[in-house]
């Protein structure tokens, strides 16, 4: 079955700043929404008052990996589709992906060694010849 | 520990828990399934170090060695009871030896792990080890034995349980001493004559890595053939080669049915039979 690999989102901003401004409405519009498509992602908002770090949005996944997005001076729109995003990822390392295909069966008949197609040796081969 | 860390809902995360796993859970049930014993116990010490008197030293929790004793043989006996009906042929110790594996402690703490039991499990050393995520995974499995019934904890078994055999070999999971002999016995139950072996062909005689495929051949006809660095290993790993073809073990044999079962009769004979 499907499980979500998204555990929790930390939506860490400041209620005075102004870059915070898209945070603050995705909080007050969108936020609830969110939560309640995705009932199986914990979701805390906590500001913190005065002039602190910028707003970050933190996600962490069921294998540990914590990945940080700011979200300053992003609209609300902006943040849901990252939410979204988000969402929908797993916690493995975001690397470049060597090749796009992958299978567990690499061989269906049997992978072909020096010997496949040889008869063996004690197959008989012809009226005359004999098997050892 | 990320329960001791900022932002932390024990009561939310414990919802999440049973949205993520997609199944309904009676909640006070699930908190008991998280409680170990060895966390009552430090609580306990804790608090009579504190100096609070014997009434508010006694917590109210019960502990989850009860949930996981019930999810442990309810999940054996389910998982038995599921590869004797995918292979048939395969015997009693075989079975057993699979069973062993898919409920042994690396396993199921790694299952624990990524579904992140080990947040929400309450213990006394962290990180929490194997052990400990074994028995609080069962007894989550206990709990939705007794939140939901025997199906819906059935299918989160077949679900959680059995991909961790994709891949795997039956020879890497049951280690078999003598598989010349279970060959012979295997055989004679079904009343073929005992196999001769034959050398079919052969690399490299002479060097240092040699090739020899022996065959096993019954009554002049093909059994199995297997490939090996002397002789006697390319007989012994032909004979695995037969088991394998006669357990129904292959690589290329069905994948696992995962459709839905047909009314829960497999479920209920597993509690019947606990």
């Amino acid at each position: 079955r499907y499980v979500r690999q998204l555990q929790r989102l930390q939506l860490l901003f400041s209620p005075t700043a102004a870059d915070a401004r898209g945070a603050r409405q995705f909080v007050e519009e969108a936020a609830q929404d969110f939560a309640r498509q995705h009932p199986d992602v914990v979701l805390y908002v906590s500001p913190h008052s005065g002039p602190g770090p910028a707003p970050v949005l933190r996600a962490e996944y069921l294998n540990g990996t914590v990945r940080e997005e700011l979200i300053a001076s992003k609209t609300s729109e902006e943040i849901v589709q990252l939410v979204t995003k988000l969402a929908n990822q797993s916690g493995l390392d975001i690397v470049r992906i060597r090749k796009p295909f992958h299978t567990d069966y690499p061989s269906v008949q049997g992978q072909w060694h020096p010997l496949t197609n040889k008869p063996s040796i004690l197959t008989v081969q012809g009226p005359r010849l004999q098997p050892q | 520990r990320r329960s001791e860390k900022p932002n932390w809902d024990y009561h939310a995360e414990i919802h999440a828990f049973g949205h993520r796993v997609q199944e309904h859970f009676a909640l006070d049930l699930l908190k008991t399934a998280f409680v170990n014993p060895c966390y009552i116990e430090s609580e306990e010490a804790r608090r009579r170090q504190l100096g609070l008197d014997k009434d508010a030293v006694a917590l109210q929790l019960q502990d989850n060695s009860g949930l996981a004793e019930r999810g442990l043989r309810f999940a054996r006996a389910y998982l038995a009871q599921c590869f004797e009906g995918a292979y048939p042929q395969l015997p009693a110790k075989g079975v057993e030896a699979l069973v062993n594996f898919l409920t042994s402690q690396e396993l199921v703490s790694y299952v624990a792990q990524n579904l992140s039991i080990q947040d929400l499990a309450l213990c006394r050393d962290f990180p929490a080890p194997p052990a400990v995520l074994q028995r609080t995974f069962l007894a989550v499995v206990g709990a939705l034995l007794e939140s939901s019934g025997p199906e819906r904890a059935g299918i989160f078994v077949r679900d959680f349980f059995i991909p961790q055999l994709i891949g795997k070999d039956l020879f890497e999971i049951w280690e078999v001493v003598n598989p010349m002999g279970l060959l012979l016995e295997e055989l004679t139950k079904r009343n073929i004559s005992a196999p001769e072996p034959r050398i079919t062909r052969q690399l490299g005689v002479g060097t240092v890595l040699p090739v020899y495929f022996v065959g096993l051949y019954c009554d002049k006809k093909i059994l199995a053939e297997g490939p090996g660095e002397t002789v006697l290993a390319a007989e012994e790993e032909a004979a695995r080669v037969a088991l394998r073809k006669l357990y129904g073990y292959t690589e290329n044999r069905r994948p696992w049915d995962y459709s839905k079962p047909k009314q829960g009769l497999a479920a209920e004979k597993a509690i019947s039979t606990n």
